[in-house]
């Protein structure tokens, strides 16, 4: 490949600054002995700037609002399942500490009524909780 | 360079950490106001490469949900610009290669020639709407890289992080972006 095709292939490149200091070099040096590639650099440099000045389109008004919105339904579903996590761990300790007591105390037939019967009561209650969350989330959705 | 004046300097470039660190607490306020502020260039960059402002507008939402999802993962030594426009190519791409008929970097790709509506376009000095018509039939990944560099002002090495590619690819794309559009233009006898 001749200088001038080289340099040729690196005037979009030069006017987008993309090039670097050597190659940028380059194409100075060639482009001022060079009616043709000089008139090619010009014409890729208006071109960037146009494409610089482009009109933007505009977001419409209701996006912010909208996605503002929804992020905080989202950060809130996060709080929500944190607290959740933290609610379900601490009874499963306090569930097995009193079974503990239970045992040492009054009897193993008592820590294990108590097991069961704290069992029973956790699952209907995680159940009532998965109902009133998801049925929160369809009126927030509605709105 | 020739276009570097004309980037807008008004549009932020750096998130300053403490509204990242708002962020990361969930403040309604902050997310609110890093929303507000990117809106235009984040919107913008999405009308550009998928064309349709009900995609744009999904992209947007989806965009910003996956920002409070991934927040703790961003690294605050890396420009939050970078990270952000990261997370918009990926949400983008995803959508673009579900579309059958896109085109993501078509290697024999020819821009239409140019009808009556674009001539009376030019009369009416609408260059604008000529180029960005002519931008839109370059394929999405050569769109993505021009608005990157033109529209959004970022260096070599930011659009290389944003897309995932080497330099030299970005290199590529923009040189091959800005050729099919100026032979566009001279055929329209407008550049």
């Amino acid at each position: 490949m001749s200088d001038h095709e080289s340099v040729r292939a690196l005037l979009a490149l030069s006017a987008a600054g993309l090039l670097d200091p050597d190659e940028e070099r380059l194409v100075r040096e060639h482009v001022c002995h060079c009616v043709s590639c000089a008139s090619e650099l010009e014409a890729y440099g208006s071109l960037s700037l146009e494409l610089s000045n482009m009109p933007a389109p505009q977001a419409p008004v209701y996006l912010v609002s909208r996605t503002v919105a929804m992020v905080a339904a989202e950060a809130d579903r996060r709080q929500g399942a944190v607290l959740a996590g933290g609610a379900a761990v601490f009874a499963c300790v306090f569930v097995l500490l009193v079974g503990q007591m239970l045992r040492t105390m009054v009897s193993e037939d008592a820590a294990l009524v108590w097991l069961v019967w704290a069992s029973i009561s956790s699952v209907l209650g995680a159940a009532c909780a998965l109902v009133l969350a998801s049925r929160r989330r369809l009126e927030r959705s509605i709105v | 360079m020739i276009y570097e004046a004309a980037i807008d300097e008004s549009f932020p470039v750096a998130e300053p950490p403490t509204q990242v660190a708002r962020l990361r607490s969930g403040d309604p306020a902050a997310v609110a106001e890093a929303v507000g502020q990117y809106q235009q260039r984040l919107y913008r960059y999405f009308v550009r490469l998928v064309r349709d402002q009900a995609s744009a507008d999904d992209l947007f939402q989806q965009t910003w949900l996956n920002v409070v999802r991934q927040l703790h993962r961003y690294d605050a030594a890396r420009s939050f610009d970078t990270w952000l426009f990261a997370i918009a190519h990926n949400a983008a791409m995803d959508l673009l290669r579900r579309r059958p008929a896109e085109s993501l970097e078509d290697h024999e790709f020819a821009l239409s020639a140019p009808g009556q509506d674009a001539f009376s376009a030019v009369l009416a000095g609408e260059r604008a709407a000529i180029l960005a018509g002519a931008m839109a039939e370059l394929p999405a990944l050569y769109r993505e890289a021009l608005t990157l560099r033109f529209e959004e002002g970022m260096k070599l090495e930011e659009i290389a992080e944003v897309t995932g590619t080497p330099l030299s690819t970005v290199k590529s794309r923009v040189r091959r972006g800005l050729e099919a559009m100026k032979q566009r233009l001279c055929k329209e006898d407008i550049l």
